[in-house]
Formats: structure tokens, C-alpha cells, sequence
């Protein structure tokens, strides 16, 4: 797979309606509302909240995910690019999935970097 | 439940002001004298003895040795200012703790509390290095936790709280006594979005006076023949007192026509005393300013013309800051900007009022903690997220019981608001103990919530918190980036980490390369990764704000070129950088940033700078008289008038004047950029050419290789490029054309070949690689790959390949010596 069919990829794992959970059709207030409570969710740690479902799969969802997508569909420009991956049916030939997840460059490397925490 | 103490200061060049909001009402904090406003003024006597605000002010013309004002303008610099008496030498942040400090004297001695916790506002175009000393600042005077908020969102929170409905676009134009910046924002359903900003960290008021000092000695020279330099160290206080005089005159021409400015014995020559003895006239002090207001207005031009916007659109200006009350500033930018002005709105005072409103909307209570930790109810403990400030009329409040905490478990919970007027329904913990419930605020208020639980036999079961509160109001959700920060790489360009709106806090990885090894143990070998500010492509045209550094002597093992980094730069609210680098090869993390400091600006190195500024210009101009660009020779009349400034600075810094070196610093550096865009205006033609080129290879591969929304994509890049190309803007086109590369890209290397045509391309250049052997090995490899049509492994070697080819030395250094890929 190559480079660049890794950035479409992302354009569907990290669009911010998948992250949110919202349709294209949703209004500002509610990515304001769905955005406030799921990043609640997740400083709470509740299971519920932390994957969402895209085109090419299920995928951790952070907090760092949810701002940016919040502060994606405040800006109309981006969020018009957002919506149309959103609107896009899934298993489109450039939706496919990589094989699986790059692995970790040593074990300890996610909770180093403060990207996961110990288990 | 007691009231909240939300604690805003703006710490201004200055003057400074604090306010309090306690979830209803925002109070100014008036200090010792009575005022709202603290000179930020600090003096050290002989005995060491602090003073700070008027009385300290009073004392800056008879005592300037003792005496420091201005020092906001070099903060994060390495820049010590002296006190002759005291003996002793002080940090740009050291002086602003003492303002702090006296800040937070004045809230005790008015509401009876020390806060702990405070937001303090910063110019939206601070600089990481000067941001992380208003933080250190904080610090030391005994702030424990702060946040900042960048001066126009907090004018515009002030401005959006006290107006009843206003929807639509505004602009909060804040010429503060050291800077401009300009914001456009926009209100609906009652959030607040930063659309932009802009602005000058070196226009404010100061330069107004400065103008008019000019003025000054410009008649002194005509009319007595008296030279008087800035460069002269020998002027330097009568130079101070005579701006003082202009800046008292220059308030009391608002008010009347003419003024005569007399100051006896103002200046030393080798002839004898020169005194100054003038007459300023209104038209006079307006001519000697209006370029400068036309600077800000053509900042705001800017501002609007990025964002596609005409002055016509605008709602309203909002304007902050004390040189906004001059009439003639008024008049020129009403007639730029058409659009009316924000009325009831008190300019100097709207941005600590916003600053206070923010901490609300952050949760930022200001009670030292001991106030809180009076007994807490007894209760099940539970674990409350809720937004302490919320625009939302029906937010969601989450809570979770804390595992582990004793005491009888709730089966349901409720909300209910405390003035009765609404309660949830009863809602049953899920199996992890937590509950997801959506409240109704009464508008415009706090609004105060009891926590209640209902235990399985249905008798109450009391929680802990019992209680919280909500106040609903405009909010800002998340401060934005006012600036994209980056990775400089060896080849000159920058590796994006953060684009400029970017929501704060933030955090990002990405994986670089060194370009070459590192030695065990080795001192003198090191490993730079310069993190810098900026929105321009090349590494060396933005500002150098911090660099992560991994020396030989740190290291468990060599680390040989190509080795992989995994860099994380990560920024938190209040814009403050942190970064680590993982190096995967040697299972070591560093993390020490070095340099966070904005660079020293020597009359030497300034001097040099100027010099090759200036042979850069002419070179310009004359290339662009040969060629026959009209458009590009106006735009020189624009770095010829900068240059003038920046001589004028160097010419001050040469006299001792710190602060005008770093404005020259700076003042070099956006004149750099400057002529960089007219350099890109002179190649427009050849620009032109590329961007149809490019524009003909995306459509071709994308229409065989590419998805249908590529398609949609390309499209909108292609409309997008076109307007670029419409209105001249060279760095826009770019920009847009980088789009539709990567589009073109993603559908080329689909092409059942394209690796193929990429490899013969690196196979081609295998004797430059920094290892030669590794390089021919990997053609070898490459070419059995081909034969047996392994695409996969080809692509592996062609990007190994990429990475042994060199990167330019020249461009390396430009790239502040970056080390990485």
C-alpha cells in the first residue's frame, strides 16, 4: 500500500463526523453539545465513548481526536471537506484498510509518548 | 455554596488592569490609589525596596537608572535591565511578577481572597518564547495554576457578554502601548469563533509618540541646526523625558488645536544645552501618525481579504486599547472600515474584563484551595464533568462514581436546578457506575444543580459533590493557535505539526530521519531539532522558537544517519510548547527543549542583517524595472519605507535602546518575508506557467486513478487556485497548488508503473548517497524486485533510497543546522 493511499485512508479513519458521531446534516450547536459530552465521557473513562465507528472500521477515539474535529466543523471551509468523505458509502476501493496497525516501535514507546496509559 | 472567583489581568506595555467575575457580574479591581488601571511601571531603590504603578511612574524621568517601564516588549528575551542604586540586574518576567504581584495585592485588599489561579492576556501574535515568560511571570508571583488568553478573543468575550444578541462578523481592533493586533470574529447562536487575526508585535502607541518625537527633532535640525541621534548614548534620558512630554501633549490635543512644548535644557551637545521649544499643532501630531494608523488599517485589510471578506460585511469594530481614543485615529479607521463602532464599551479596561470570563468558561476559580477544602459533605464520592461556562441552553453533565470509595451505591440519579424551575428524570447508573444526563440553564445566569441519588430500597443516598454550578453565556470552547508551529527539516522547508486556528490544547507525532550520525559520547556531536513559528514554507523565514537537541554525550549507543525519530510537540492552552523525541533504535525518550528564547538582537548582527537587506532590495528593484513589473515596484515602495524604520531601530539599538533591537529583529525578518513575496511576484509568470503544467498532470491522473470524491476534491482546489491566481496572490497559489500536487500524487502512484519511473529516478543518483554501499545494495535489491514484480518491496526501496540521498548543506544551514528529515 502506498503513501498516499494512507493519507485517504485517514481522510475517512479521521473524519471529524465519523469522530463525533453526527451526520453531515447535523447543526453547529450540536457538534458543540456531542463534542462537550464526549470529551467528558473520556476524562471519565467511560468504555462507551472511546471508539467510533467509520467506513474502514472501528477506531480509538481520544480527546485530542474529538477537539480537532469540534474545532473542523466550526470552520465551514472544512467542514464542507469533511462532509463529503462523510457522505461517501463505504468499501469504496480507496477505503480499504491497511493489513493492520503499524506495531509499536518497543512496547513501552505509546505510554512514553503519553499516548496511552499503563495497563 | 460560596460565590466563584474568577480572576482576569491584562498585563499591558503599559498598564495593567485586573477583574474579577463571580458567575454574574464582572468587578473591576481598583488598586491603592483607587484606579482600574496600574502604570506597569517597577522601580528598586537602594534598599532593594519595590514600588510599582503611578508611584513608580512618577519617578521614571528623575530616576530612569532605578526605574523600568516597556518591559513587556522584551519579554522572553535574554535581555536584563539594571537598577545602578539597588546593584542588582532583573529579567523582562522578574519586573512583570512585581506588577502581578501588586495585581494580585489590589484583589485581596478589594475581595478579601489571594487568588491562586488567574487568566492573563497576551498580545494574539506573542511568540512561544515570550508567552512562556508571561507564564513564568505568573509563577513567580504566586500564581499557582494560569492560563492565557490571547488580548482580542478576551475583548470580544467582554464585548460578546455585555451586547444582548449580536450575530455576524466583527472585527476587535486593539492598539495597545506596544502592539496591534486585529481579530475577526464571528457570533452565532451564541458561540464565539475566531475566524483570524493579525497584527504588528511592534505597533502600538509608543510608536505614535516615537513618531512625534521625530517630528520634533527633525524641527531642531532645521531650525537650530542641533543633530540630535538616537544612536548617541548621551541623549538617551533626555530622549525619555522628551517623550513623555509628547505623550502629555499628545492626550491634550484631542482636546484643543495647538500646544506649545517647551522643555529647557532638554538636550547636551559639545555646543552647550539645546532646549526644545516648539509649538505642536493637531494637523501636525495626525500627519506624523496617520502612517502608522494606515499600517493597522492595512493590517486589517489584510485580515479581511484572506478570509474572503470586504469591509462592507463587517457588523462592527471593537475597539480596544488607549491610543484608540485619539479623534483622527477614530476618523481614518471609520472611513477604511466603514463599519460602525461598538459603543458603552470601555477600551481599556474590556480586555482584563474578557480575561476574567475566560477564566469562568476554563473553570479557573481563583480561591486558594483552603477555602474549598473546608469539610466536604459526607456522600459517595462521584467523579462530575460538566462545562463550568456553557453558550449550550442544555448541556450534558457526566459523572461516574469513584471506584473503590465506601458508603451506600446509588441505583438512580437527578439533577435538579436549584431555583426548582427543572429536574432530569431519575436516571440509572450503567454498569460503570456512570450516568450521562442533559441540563436546562436559565440564561445569562449561573445556574446551580443538587446532585441526588436514590438508593435501591428508594431512600436518598448522598453524593459528593451535593452540589455544582453552570453559568450560561457567550463561551469560547477552545483558544486557538494564533501561529502554525513546525519542524524545520535539513532541506529547508517545515514539517506542519500545528496549523494556525489549530484548537488548543494539541498534541502531535510524527516520524523524521536524521541525515547524519551522532557518536557515543561525543560532546561537539549533536542532533538539532529547531521547532519554529510561522506560516511561510521555508524553515528560514520563520521564527527559530525553540529547538530540541540530542548531544553525543546523552546517548546509550551511536546513532547512525537515517535513524528513525519520533517527535511529539505538544501545546497547551495557554499556547505553552513541550517536545520529545522517542528514538526507537536506542529505547530513549528526550524531552529538554533548549532555547525557548526569542534571539538577542546585537547592533552588530542587526547591522549585517540591514546590510544584506538592503543589496537584496536593490537587486529587486532592479530586476523588476528590467523585467517591467509595476506591481512589484510599488510593492518595494512599501520595503523601502520598512527598511527606513529598521534603520531608525538599528540606529536607537546602537544607543542602548534594547527594545528597539528586537523591534529591528523582528522589523528584518518580516522584511525578509516581504521580499521573498516580491521575489515570488517577479517569477509570477513562471509561477503561472507551473501552476497550468501542474494543474494539466493532477487533472489527467486523477480522471484515470483517482476516487470520485479526488475528483470533487481536485475540483474545489482547482477553483481554489484559480481565485489565487485571479487576485495575484502568490503564497495563496502555492499553497493551493501544494493541494492539488497531493492529489495528483495519490492517483500517480496508483499507476501500475509509478514506482518503477521512481526507482530508475533514485538508482540514477546512487553515487551522491550519503552510503554509498547500503545504496548499491539497495538498487541491486531494487532491480530483482522488478524482475520478479514485487511492487511492494520496490516501493520499500525506493523510499530507503530517497532517504540516503543527501540534502543540500546550504539549505541545511538556512534550516537553523536541522538535523532531521
Amino acid at each position: 500500500m502506498s503513501l498516499t493511499d494512507r493519507d485517504v485512508f485517514s481522510r475517512f479513519r479521521e473524519n471529524a463526523f465519523h469522530v463525533l458521531g453526527l451526520r453531515p446534516s447535523c447543526t453547529r450547536m450540536e457538534v458543540e453539545r456531542e463534542g462537550q459530552k464526549l470529551l467528558a465521557m473520556l476524562e471519565l473513562g467511560l468504555s462507551e465513548a472511546a471508539h467510533y465507528d467509520t467506513p474502514v472500521g472501528r477506531m480509538p477515539r481520544t480527546a485530542e481526536l474529538v477537539r480537532s474535529s469540534m474545532a473542523t466543523l466550526r470552520d465551514p471551509a472544512t467542514r464542507l471537506q469533511h462532509a463529503l468523505w462523510a457522505q461517501l458509502p463505504p468499501g469504496t476501493p480507496a477505503a480499504q484498510a491497511p493489513a493492520k496497525e503499524e506495531p509499536a516501535p518497543w512496547p513501552e514507546a505509546p505510554v512514553r509518548l503519553g499516548w496511552r496509559r499503563p495497563e | 455554596m460560596a460565590t466563584p472567583l474568577y480572576i482576569g489581568i491584562d498585563l499591558g506595555t503599559t498598564n495593567s488592569t485586573a477583574a474579577a467575575f463571580d458567575g454574574e457580574k464582572l468587578t473591576l479591581i481598583r488598586n491603592a490609589q483607587g484606579a482600574n488601571l496600574t502604570p506597569s511601571v517597577v522601580r528598586i531603590d537602594a534598599r532593594g525596596a519595590v514600588t510599582v504603578g503611578d508611584r513608580a511612574r512618577r519617578l521614571i524621568d528623575s530616576d530612569p537608572q532605578n526605574t523600568r517601564s516597556e518591559f513587556k516588549r522584551l519579554m522572553g528575551t535574554s535581555q536584563a535591565l539594571e537598577f545602578a542604586a539597588a546593584k542588582l540586574s532583573k529579567r523582562p518576567e522578574e519586573l512583570a511578577a512585581e506588577v502581578l504581584k501588586s495585581l494580585r495585592k489590589d484583589v485581596e485588599q478589594q475581595l478579601g481572597v489571594a487568588p491562586t489561579c488567574a487568566v492573563i492576556s497576551v498580545p494574539a501574535l506573542f511568540e512561544l518564547p515570550q508567552s512562556a515568560a508571561t507564564s513564568e511571570a505568573a509563577r513567580l508571583a504566586g500564581f499557582s495554576r494560569v492560563e492565557l488568553i490571547q488580548e482580542p478573543v478576551a475583548s470580544a468575550l467582554a464585548a460578546g457578554w455585555s451586547a444582548d444578541s449580536d450575530e455576524g462578523s466583527w472585527l476587535v481592533y486593539d492598539l495597545g502601548g506596544g502592539t496591534f493586533d486585529v481579530s475577526l470574529l464571528e457570533t452565532r447562536d451564541g458561540l464565539l469563533r475566531v475566524v483570524g487575526h493579525d497584527g504588528d508585535n511592534f505597533l502600538g502607541g509608543r510608536d505614535f509618540d516615537q513618531a512625534i518625537v521625530d517630528e520634533v527633532l527633525a524641527e531642531l535640525l532645521r531650525t537650530q541646526g542641533v543633530d540630535i541621534r538616537r544612536a548617541d548614548p548621551r541623549h538617551a534620558t533626555s530622549l525619555r523625558k522628551l517623550k513623555r512630554a509628547v505623550e502629555e501633549a499628545k492626550i491634550e490635543l484631542s482636546r484643543t488645536d495647538e500646544l506649545p512644548l517647551l522643555v529647557p535644557g532638554a538636550f547636551e551637545t559639545d555646543n552647550g544645552p539645546v532646549d526644545v521649544d516648539v509649538v505642536l499643532t493637531r494637523a501636525r501630531v495626525e500627519a506624523a501618525c496617520a502612517p502608522l494608523v494606515q499600517r493597522s488599517i492595512n493590517v486589517c485589510l489584510r485580515l479581511l481579504a484572506s478570509h474572503g471578506l470586504e469591509p462592507s460585511q463587517l457588523g462592527k469594530v471593537v475597539l480596544v486599547g488607549g491610543p484608540t481614543a485619539m479623534p483622527s485615529l477614530r476618523a481614518q479607521v471609520q472611513a477604511a472600515l466603514g463599519a460602525p463602532f461598538a459603543t458603552d464599551l470601555d477600551p481599556m479596561t474590556l480586555v482584563a474584563q474578557g480575561a476574567a470570563l475566560y477564566a469562568a468558561s476554563s473553570g479557573l476559580d481563583g480561591r486558594p484551595t483552603a477555602t474549598s477544602a473546608t469539610p466536604q459533605p459526607s456522600g459517595r464520592k462521584v467523579w462530575l464533568q460538566y462545562p463550568a461556562m456553557s453558550s449550550d441552553l442544555s448541556p450534558h453533565v457526566v459523572g461516574r462514581l469513584v471506584e473503590g470509595d465506601s458508603g451506600p451505591k446509588p441505583a438512580l440519579v437527578r439533577l435538579v436546578r436549584a431555583d426548582g424551575g427543572w429536574s432530569s428524570p431519575d436516571s440509572p447508573l450503567s454498569a460503570e457506575g456512570a450516568f450521562v444526563l442533559s441540563v436546562e440553564l436559565v440564561p445569562r445566569k449561573p445556574n446551580t444543580f443538587r446532585l441526588e441519588g436514590i438508593g435501591a430500597d428508594g431512600k436518598p443516598v448522598p453524593l459528593s459533590p451535593a452540589s455544582f454550578t453552570i453559568v450560561q453565556g457567550l463561551t469560547l470552547s477552545d483558544p486557538p493557535l494564533s501561529r502554525s508551529i513546525g519542524v524545520a527539516l535539513a532541506n529547508n522547508a517545515v514539517r506542519v505539526y500545528f496549523e494556525r486556528g489549530a484548537p488548543l490544547p494539541a498534541r502531535r507525532t510524527f516520524r523524521q530521519r536524521t541525515v547524519e550520525a551522532v557518536a557515543k559520547g561525543s560532546t561537539g556531536n549533536v542532533l538539532r531539532i529547531p521547532i519554529v513559528q510561522g506560516e511561510l514554507e521555508w524553515a528560514h523565514l520563520c521564527r527559530l522558537v525553540g529547538a530540541l537537541e540530542i548531544r553525543g554525550d546523552q546517548i546509550k549507543a551511536s546513532l547512525p544517519a537515517d535513524a528513525e525519530v519520533e517527535l511529539t510537540l505538544e501545546l497547551d492552552r495557554g499556547g505553552r510548547l513541550s517536545a520529545r523525541a522517542l528514538v526507537p533504535a536506542l529505547s530513549q525518550v528526550f524531552e529538554q527543549v533548549a532555547q525557548l528564547q526569542v534571539p538577542d538582537a546585537t547592533p552588530e548582527s542587526l547591522q549585517e542583517g540591514l546590510t544584506a537587506a538592503r543589496e537584496r532590495l536593490s537587486l529587486l528593484r532592479s530586476s523588476a524595472f528590467r523585467r517591467g513589473v509595476p506591481a512589484v515596484v510599488a510593492s518595494l515602495a512599501q520595503a523601502d519605507q520598512a527598511l527606513a524604520e529598521i534603520e531608525r531601530d538599528v540606529e536607537a539599538a546602537r544607543g542602548g535602546d534594547a527594545d528597539a533591537g528586537q523591534k529591528a529583529r523582528r522589523g528584518l525578518l518580516d522584511l525578509d518575508a516581504q521580499l521573498e513575496q516580491a521575489e515570488s511576484g517577479l517569477r509570477w509568470p513562471e509561477l503561472e506557467e507551473t501552476v497550468r503544467e501542474e494543474l494539466a498532470v493532477a487533472s489527467s491522473w486523477v480522471a484515470q486513478f483517482g476516487s470520485p470524491t479526488e475528483q470533487k476534491l481536485l475540483d474545489e482546489a482547482m477553483r481554489a487556485c484559480e481565485r489565487a491566481r485571479a487576485g495575484r496572490q502568490a503564497v495563496e497559489l502555492q499553497r493551493h497548488l501544494r493541494s492539488v500536487r497531493k492529489l495528483g500524487n495519490a492517483a500517480f502512484y496508483r499507476h501500475p508503473s509509478a514506482w518503477e519511473w521512481q526507482f530508475d529516478s533514485a538508482a540514477s543518483r546512487v553515487s551522491e548517497a550519503s552510503d554509498v554501499a547500503k545504496a548499491e545494495e539497495l538498487v541491486q535489491r531494487g532491480r530483482r524486485a522488478l524482475e520478479q514484480q514485487r511492487r511492494e518491496e520496490l516501493r520499500q526501496v525506493v523510499e530507503q533510497l530517497w532517504r540516503l540521498l543527501p540534502e543540500d548543506a546550504q539549505e541545511r544551514r538556512l534550516a537553523h543546522d536541522s538535523g532531521v528529515r
